[in-house]
């Protein structure tokens, strides 16, 4: 089952130029570029029948942002990986493929400032406080330290 | 509409629903579980959208994994939740064990099974509890809490703590199980047993459970919840065989004998029935994985430094799965760990349950699925056409649901009816 499932990933990942690599059974990782993405989340859920998101995971990696998509099917971990880069950080939304993935684009435009075109509610604070001054970069990046949060934020406790 | 009310729902934000009614569920009250806030736009008595808005009580944990060690993280992560905690630092573990090259014992292996389903069996006595608490049956509550002491007993003899058992380690676990433990937790899981089998027999039968719970809740069909990414009780209860236990076995699973339970009614009971067979089923799991239990090591000592790499650990908490992915660049603290907890994976399907509900179910509806939040204590309501204001605290929300099905009861503390 498994096997037939990965070559079935290899054979979409090969069309959209993409890259295979098991590091441990039961899990794979699919590096596939970002214009590509959606269509190959599309073959993955309405083709392969792999339909279990587990959540969307967001990156800090230098120039580039990396977003991986976990999903779960039976006994193997299928994670699609994507970079988007920092200059231009906006990718396509999957909401209207997987309609269960609208919070997790929201927490990872909260956390990292990164734009999914096409979320409905994207616009929205999921996470961060109403408070949350437009200047301060978004907290997960490696550029933003607790301290200075913590100060703008009002959120120091002043010791005697 | 006079310009003060206007510039009151203005800067409340509530413009966009003028027509209906919006009734902000939530945020504010310390007292009771977590906040959490819904938007609640109803038409008459019904609700026609849902807009959530969580994160009240975001921490940062993901920011502060990044720095703080290894180790340090995993008893940080077992903070997340005070019912479900050894879940979080057992998927937390298998995470960062996937990166080294060490393996866990076989006596950890099953510690660790043990104690996670003891741990799914005091969160779902908790919750009946609270089901038969919201539904207006006090003694219900009263039993089931009782029995949860029980297993909290048992918990506290293997872990030593009650709520966070800090008993984890990477590569193990830190404390043997008692000598003389094995009669014991066999004969309390039987205790156990008998009392979850009188449990469902009330739910079949008594008049309060069945008003509240028969034929509540909207239906979701089993295309929407594969959809909505559904899991653990949520995905079950329509019929999905969806449970990592099951699908990809950790800790010591492939070795015990067990069946899932799902059920294919679609309504609160069915929730109801499905969790206390669940709990039996996790009963006589750990009776057998106590009477099963190997020899051997409990723990293998690790080096303080990960090697680089990634991974991702999936489990199976009370409420669903829940999931780990650590990224190590071969230093002393993580370069990302990120945290997926159930109830982040199943609001998209409370949205979709509450819809076409009336007001008075809004308290069961929400309970059913389990929420590791849930702040009913703080509603205000708005009545757009005599911008009419009012509030009401949890309790006062909590009779209503009970007087619109038992008028008679509460005789001497009306609450306001809506208009």
């Amino acid at each position: 089952m498994s096997e037939v499932l990965i070559q079935h990933l290899q054979k979409y990942a090969d069309e959209a130029n993409g890259k295979v690599t098991t590091p441990r059974k039961g899990e794979t990782f699919i590096e596939i570029d970002q214009a590509h993405i959606k269509a190959f989340i599309s073959h993955v859920v309405n083709d392969l029948r792999v339909l279990w998101l587990s959540t969307i995971t967001g990156l800090d990696l230098g120039q580039n942002f990396g977003i991986i998509y976990h999903f779960s099917h039976e006994n193997q971990k299928i994670q699609v990986k994507t970079t988007v880069p920092k200059i231009q950080p906006s990718t396509d939304s999957i909401v209207g493929i997987i309609p269960g993935a609208i919070l997790y684009e929201m927490e990872i435009h909260d956390l990292f400032g990164l734009m999914f075109a096409g979320n409905p509610w994207i616009n929205q604070k999921l996470l961060l406080p109403d408070n949350w001054p437009a200047d301060l970069p978004p907290p997960l990046l490696k550029s933003s330290k607790p301290a200075e949060i913590r100060k703008r934020l009002h959120l120091e406790v002043e010791r005697k | 509409m006079s310009d003060e009310s206007k510039r009151k729902e203005e800067s409340a934000g509530l413009m966009e629903y003028s027509v209906e009614n919006l009734v902000p569920f939530g945020p504010i009250h310390p007292a009771l579980k977590e906040p959490e806030y819904f938007k609640l736009i109803l038409e008459g008595e019904k609700i026609v959208q849902v807009i959530p808005r969580i994160g009240y009580v975001h921490r940062g944990l993901e920011k502060a994994a990044e720095q703080r060690p290894w180790v340090q993280n995993m008893y940080m992560f077992e903070r997340t939740c005070g019912i479900c905690s050894f879940v979080h630092s057992l998927c937390y573990a298998q995470a960062v064990e996937g990166l080294t090259i060490y393996e866990v014992p076989k006596r950890a292996e099953f510690l660790r099974l043990i104690i996670a389903e003891l741990e799914r069996i005091h969160s779902h006595l908790l919750w009946v509890g609270l089901m038969g608490h919201w539904a207006g049956f006090e003694t219900l509550f009263m039993w089931v809490w009782n029995d949860r002491e029980l297993v909290l007993d048992i918990v506290e003899a293997i872990c030593g703590n009650r709520v966070h058992k800090s008993t984890n380690a990477i590569c193990g676990v830190r404390r043997d199980m008692p000598e003389n433990m094995t009669d014991r937790v066999v004969e309390r899981m039987k205790y156990i047993v008998d009392r979850a089998h009188y449990y469902r027999s009330i739910i079949d039968t008594e008049e309060t459970m069945l008003k509240r719970t028969e034929n509540v809740g909207g239906k979701v069909t089993q295309e929407t919840a594969e959809k909505l990414c559904a899991v653990g009780p949520m995905a079950r209860y329509v019929g999905l065989r969806q449970d990592v236990r099951l699908n990809d076995p950790y800790a010591a699973y492939d070795e015990v004998p067990f069946d899932i339970v799902t059920r294919t009614e679609g309504d609160v009971r069915s929730l109801l029935r499905l969790r206390l067979d669940e709990l039996i089923v996790s009963a006589n799991m750990v009776s057998y994985a106590v009477q099963h239990l190997p020899d051997g090591p409990i723990r293998v000592k690790i080096p303080p430094i990960i090697p680089a790499g990634e991974h991702s650990s999936h489990c199976e908490a009370p409420r669903g799965e829940i999931f780990y992915y650590a990224k190590s660049t071969g230093g002393r603290t993580p370069d990302r760990v990120k945290s997926r907890q159930p109830t982040m994976a199943n609001i998209p399907v409370a949205l979709e349950l509450l819809k076409g509900q009336s007001l008075a179910d809004v308290p069961m509806v929400l309970t059913a699925i389990d929420p590791c939040f849930g702040c009913m204590d703080r509603m205000s309501f708005l009545d757009t056409e005599t911008n009419e204001n009012w509030t009401w605290s949890g309790e006062q929300l909590r009779q209503y649901g009970i007087q619109h099905y038992f008028p008679d009861r509460f005789k001497t503390q009306q609450v306001r009816r809506l208009p």
